[in-house]
């Protein structure tokens, strides 16, 4: 039985070498033991690169629209919330789906790098990732380290919506269950019950950290505007100056423009530097699209347009 | 000693503005302080940073010359957010300017020599400096034969009209080449692009220096034509426009390669050019 | 100079004098985050960190900066200054962090412009550096003539040696603070202090796992500016997302720009800014001279190991790792470094 790994080399080198696709994109070891890092490959050859684990938790659907002028077609490495993405990209026109081969995985869930390896001895190499179900075996040349996933588990992951990807054309490994899903508002539950202010001095203490570097806006998939409002020069709709004011002004337009799109992919959570938990603000608006509108979350199906997620110009403007 | 409080620019007035083309205008501009004028020492080339107070700064060139008189023009193209904002104002309005800023033309080693100035577009505004510094009563002695050729994209665009129509024409051993794209009603002169207009003058590079301004493009095409008529790298003069927001080489922004434009440039060599990546 | 010994019971009672002596900056936990805060007591202050997640290079450096605020009708027009920094002490910083702070000093401090808000701050404060007791895995600074001991710019550096800081006292402006607190900055033998602290040193220089060398790099990027290699994985993967930038302790590009407070007033502001962001050399006219990842992805690195040794004779990396932890995509500057000796070599 080969592993996901070789099955994946093997799918993406019949791929290339069928000229099905030009490139693959995926995941390849990264520069630590704990972390993959997105792979671009152009050759038959190449694909020994590409790996498989619970270190891979970028969103390679993101890089998919770079290359909708290459001449050949692009396959792409997703797992279950990834695919959304893809799903989601299809929809605004973004990929076109002729040019795209989704290479789907199933996913157990991704470990946030930096507390797994804090706890590996520095200098190790990786041997072998072993899913136990409810935790992952790290085996490395210093040893065997067991990370429970309740308490290494990328937040998003402990309560995948779909851990089997919902667009694919190939599919590599098994289905898997859904887990705690059902759990997933828990954090969203907690905050709705505090009053206004409390609140409102919670996110308060968010805004305040953030830099204002927009990794969050960067990295998402479903930003796709050619001129990002917050670049806009004329008008400049936002400083940037870092204060509350402008941050907070920046998050909620942020969280307003990927309403209706965000597909909770969890991305912005995953790279914001100054750990602001952005996933509580799109879950709080899935959260009211599920309850206001029985609406799922974005790219769960394909041509699915969620309220506040389409563009049409009947639309009236009034304010405007 | 470093000027500590360099980023503070100084008040001054708009004293005349002058309309050079649709997008283009000239403003005469005066510190409110005497003494700051009086002791400004602005060298041909250099570039001041012009603020619009509630938009901001933007580098602009310093299109007279020190030779002039105690004012400084600078010739503003309407291209972004501060320069409408300036295009906007009248005369007695208030800016801020600080400055002057970059190395400035290399006037010193020019001296004795025959000078071949070649402008596309806005870009007259920055040579214009050095023109004028060379031509004034003061400083004409010094150099030989000055040749203008300058090429804009229609009549209406043209800068300093009357520069180039009879202030330089009148001043004795200068030639001034100019043209336009494409034909139009009403123009006598030269049709077509500035780098085949280069070639059919076809200066000779003999005891001469090319003081080249304009584009990207202008820059690239007319290096290779300077290099085809045999001008050595040394006598090939060009000033680059980069993004500049301090222009004091700290804010990062306008290096090239290990230099940033603000400080050591806008004046290069194509020399010094070649030495430098090609990132501008 | 002298060294002194500070007994750990006794750092509170040092950092509570401090904070009503000085401005005093020192790392805080902020939720998950460790951050360089100004504090008002020893209270919030953690000393046993690995690096904080920003660096403190704010305190010189701040985020947005007003250098003025102007009262501006059109035809008449007034600028106000902020006043000049107050006596700042920051605390606990950690080694590469405070050379790091030496690589921004020829930059504001230049030959013909100064800076007189980063001078006014760096003249008022003192640097009590902290000895790392850990070495991350992401940790290179002895590669960059560093390291997790290394004094190269405190005024005062602690290190942890049981239940005792030793402090090296480097500058003049360490010797008055110690004398100024000397009943807390005890005067004892520290022969055995020293010794230990060689031995940490010693042992942690062992324990980096990066094996990165810069000889020659620089040497062989003079000559090697175009290399394929700047089009491969990296520019494809990187999301110019600026992180690297902004948690870098050597980044020091800023933007300039006016925010407006009233009808006729406003502040101008620097703010830091990111080299990786496609609008940062975007000129009105739209033309880029870096418009693409891959001249944006050069330009970063090759200003690290290249021109900030061109031009100020330092390299402008410390090796703090930050970029390395923090890059969304896994791109390493330690791995490039490797990659272009190598590849440059064959070129
Ligand atoms: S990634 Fe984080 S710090 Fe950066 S802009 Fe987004 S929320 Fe702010
Ligand atoms: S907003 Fe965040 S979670 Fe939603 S699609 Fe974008 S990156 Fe993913
Ligand atoms: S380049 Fe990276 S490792 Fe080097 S000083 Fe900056 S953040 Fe630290
Ligand atoms: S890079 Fe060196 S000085 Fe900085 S935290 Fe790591 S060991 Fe300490
Ligand atoms: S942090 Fe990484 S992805 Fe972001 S700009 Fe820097 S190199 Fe690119
Ligand atoms: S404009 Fe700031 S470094 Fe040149």
């Amino acid at each position: 039985m080969m592993n996901l790994a070789q099955q994946l080399q093997e799918q993406a080198k019949k791929l290339l070498e069928e000229k099905k696709v030009d490139l693959v994109i995926g995941f390849g070891q990264g520069t630590e033991l704990a972390r993959n890092t997105p792979v671009f490959i152009d050759s038959p050859e190449g694909v020994s690169a590409l790996t498989w684990g619970p270190f891979c938790a970028n969103n390679l659907a993101k890089y998919l629209s770079d290359y909708n002028n290459a001449p050949g077609g692009t396959a792409v490495v997703v797992k279950g919330c990834d695919a959304r993405s893809v799903n989601r990209l299809l929809d605004d026109n973004q990929i076109l789906r002729e040019k795209v081969v989704v290479i789907g995985v199933p996913c157990p869930g991704q470990l946030e790098w930096q507390k797994v390896s804090a706890e590996i001895k520095p200098g190790s190499t990786l041997k072998e990732v072993v899913d136990n179900g409810d935790s992952y075996t790290v085996k490395t040349d210093s040893g065997d380290y067991s990370f429970s996933k309740k308490d290494y588990l990328l937040h998003r992951c402990l309560v995948c919506e779909n851990p089997n990807p919902v667009i694919s054309d190939i599919t590599i490994g098994k289905e898997l269950p859904v887990k705690n899903y059902e759990e997933r508002f828990a954090e969203v539950q907690d905050l709705e019950k505090l009053a206004v202010n409390e609140k409102s001095a919670y996110w308060d203490k968010q805004f305040t950290r953030c830099l204002r570097c927009y990794a969050c806006r960067n990295v998402c998939s479903v930003c796709t505007c050619e001129v990002c409002v917050f670049d806009q020069m004329m008008p400049m709709w936002v400083s940037k100056r870092t204060n509350l004011s402008e941050n907070t002004a920046f998050h909620i337009t942020r969280a307003f423009h990927v309403a209706g799109r965000c597909v909770d992919c969890g991305e912005c959570d995953r790279v914001c530097p100054m750990d602001i938990p952005l996933r509580k603000l799109n879950v709080k608006i899935h959260k009211d699209l599920g309850d206001l509108f029985n609406s799922p979350t974005p790219g769960t199906e394909p041509g699915l347009i969620s309220p506040l997620g389409g563009f049409s110009p009947g639309d009236p403007e009034e304010f405007m | 000693m470093p000027n500590p409080t360099a980023l503070t620019p100084y008040p001054a007035t708009i004293t005349k503005i002058d309309v050079e083309a649709g997008d283009t205008k000239t403003f005469t501009v005066v510190f409110d302080d005497p003494e700051i004028m009086e002791n400004f020492g602005n060298q041909p080339g250099q570039v001041c940073m012009l603020s619009a107070f509630g938009e901001g700064e933007s580098t602009i060139s310093i299109t007279s010359s020190p030779t002039r008189g105690k004012f400084l023009e600078f010739c503003v193209r309407r291209v972004g957010r501060l320069t409408s904002v300036l295009h906007q104002m009248e005369v007695g309005q208030k800016i801020g300017v600080r400055g002057p800023y970059g190395n400035g033309f290399p006037y010193e080693m020019m001296k004795g020599k025959d000078l071949f100035f070649i402008g596309g577009g806005s870009a007259l505004a920055p040579i214009r400096s050095l023109i004028d510094y060379v031509l004034s009563d003061q400083y004409r002695s010094d150099y030989g034969r000055v040749e203008i050729l300058y090429g804009a994209r229609s009549m209406d665009d043209v800068l300093f009209k009357s520069d180039l129509a009879e202030r330089w024409p009148a001043i004795q051993n200068t030639k001034i080449y100019t043209t336009i794209d494409r034909p139009e009603e009403g123009w006598n002169g030269h049709v077509g692009f500035v780098p085949p207009f280069i070639e059919e003058v076809a200066p000779t590079p003999e005891n001469k220096i090319v003081i080249l301004a304009g584009p990207p493009i202008l820059i690239k095409l007319g290096l290779a034509v300077m290099e085809k008529l045999g001008f050595k790298d040394e006598q090939i003069i060009t000033t680059l426009e980069m993004r500049m927001k301090c222009c004091l080489g700290k804010c990062g922004r306008c290096n090239v390669g290990s230099k940033f434009i603000c400080v050591d440039g806008p004046v290069f060599s194509l020399a010094q050019l070649k030495e430098m990546p090609p990132e501008y | 100079m002298e060294s002194r010994v500070v007994n750990k019971g006794q750092i509170s009672e040092l950092l509570d004098k401090l904070a009503k002596d000085y401005n005093l900056f020192a790392p805080v936990k902020d939720e998950t985050m460790t951050l360089f805060r100004r504090v008002s007591g020893a209270q919030d202050v953690l000393l046993d960190y690995n690096n904080s997640d920003i660096s403190p290079k704010g305190c010189f450096l701040p985020q947005n900066e007003k250098t003025f605020s102007y009262m501006y009708t059109g035809d008449s027009l007034e600028i106000n200054k902020p006043e000049g920094a107050q006596k700042t002490v920051l605390f606990g910083a950690r080694p590469c962090d405070i050379k790091a702070v030496l690589t921004f000093d020829p930059v504001f401090e230049g030959v013909k412009f100064g800076d007189e808000y980063y001078s006014s701050k760096r003249e008022n404060s003192i640097i009590i550096g902290l000895s790392c007791t850990k070495v991350l895995s992401t940790c290179f600074c002895y590669a960059m003539g560093g390291g997790p001991c290394d004094i190269t710019g405190s005024d005062l550096l602690l290190t942890e040696i049981g239940d005792k800081y030793y402090v090296e006292v480097i500058t003049e402006k360490g010797q008055a603070l110690v004398d100024a607190y000397s009943q807390i900055f005890a005067k004892q033998d520290t022969a055995q202090l020293a010794k230990d602290k060689d031995e940490l040193a010693k042992k942690l220089s062992g324990e980096f796992v990066r094996k990165v060398d810069l000889t020659g790099v620089k040497e062989l990027m003079d000559n090697n500016f175009e290399l394929p290699y700047w089009s491969g994985d990296d520019q494809k993967k990187c999301i110019s997302c600026g992180i690297c930038t902004y948690v870098c302790p050597t980044c020091h590009c800023f933007d300039i720009f006016d925010y407006t407070t009233g009808d006729f007033t406003g502040d101008r502001i620097r703010c830091w800014d990111s080299c990786m962001y496609p609008e940062y050399t975007l000129e009105a006219g739209g033309h880029n001279p870096r418009p693409t990842r891959k001249e944006r992805i050069r330009n970063r690195f090759m200003h690290k190991i290249k021109y900030h040794l061109d031009r100020y004779n330092m390299v402008g990396c410390v090796g703090c790792g930050r970029c390395v932890i923090k890059c969304p995509v896994n791109i390493d500057i330690t791995k490039i470094i490797n990659d272009l000796k190598e590849v440059a070599q064959n070129a």
